[in-house]
């Protein structure tokens, strides 16, 4: 029987989710420019935390909060 | 460079090197400090707009998320515009953004009130504290940069000097502003 190398099985490990997004990426996730999600982060539609002495971080979670109630 | 230290030469070629990474966010940072520079500098103008459009009654009808539905009367960005609208106490104007998202538009009111000239005056407030909120964040994804780019060295007064140049550009138009908006009459 054939062996499956074991670089192989690393490389099958399923992608880790992630758990935040920069404020680029959140904006590219959302398809909008980023100063809307500043915009957004102002108005409070979009909660974040400071990681990296500042640097902005969207939760996965706010995101798909956001997607799920924008329409109303 | 803003600083009181002489720089090495590794902090000045890191200088260069993260104004040229981020020469597209500092673009759009400056554009939008001019932008509300103009709102600001306009602002009686923009009022006088408003009121009159609300007293013609005109402008199509905008339905916000919460279910008011308003006039259209000024254009203030792509995206934002001086709305009006006739309620039981009075006329009442607001700044509406419509904010276009994958799953559809968001229409929120930013801020209202009876005086067109003060709810101007709110967005141009916000607005720069939403300039500072980028600020920050834009001086934070500098100093991740460089730690990536240049570990183990000292880069803060490269940091440093981003920060110093962006609330520059926030603090010198705010000034400008704060010193027309003396003259404000409606």
């Amino acid at each position: 029987m054939e062996t499956i190398p074991e670089n192989e099985i690393q490389t099958a490990k399923p992608p880790i989710e992630r758990l935040a997004y920069s404020v680029q990426e959140a904006a590219d996730m959302l398809g909008v420019h980023y100063f809307s999600i500043y915009r957004l982060i102002q108005r409070g539609k979009l909660k974040t935390c400071r990681a990296l002495r500042g640097k902005l971080l969207v939760p996965r979670t706010e995101l798909l909060k956001l997607l799920q109630t924008d329409l109303r | 460079m803003n600083y009181h230290e002489r720089p090495t030469a590794l902090q000045e070629q890191a200088y260069t090197e993260a104004r040229q990474h981020f020469a597209e966010h500092l673009k759009q940072f400056r554009a939008n400090c001019d932008a509300i520079h103009n709102i600001e500098s306009n602002l009686p103008a923009t009022a006088n707009d408003a009121s009159r459009a609300a007293l013609q009654s005109s402008g199509r009808v905008i339905q916000t998320d919460d279910g008011t539905q308003w006039q259209h009367a000024v254009d203030l960005t792509k995206i934002s515009s001086v709305c009006h609208r006739h309620t039981p106490s009075g006329l009442e104007f607001a700044v509406v953004e419509c904010l276009p998202l994958k799953s559809g538009e968001m229409k929120d009111v930013l801020n209202s009130g009876h005086d067109a000239s003060k709810v101007l005056q709110t967005f141009a407030r916000d607005q720069r504290q939403l300039l500072t909120l980028w600020k920050d964040d834009v001086t934070a994804q500098i100093r991740e940069h460089l730690e990536e780019k240049y570990p183990h060295q000292d880069m803060n007064i490269v940091v440093e000097s981003f920060d110093i140049k962006l609330a520059r550009d926030i603090s010198r138009r705010e000034t400008v502003a704060q010193n027309q908006s003396h003259g404000v009459r409606i």
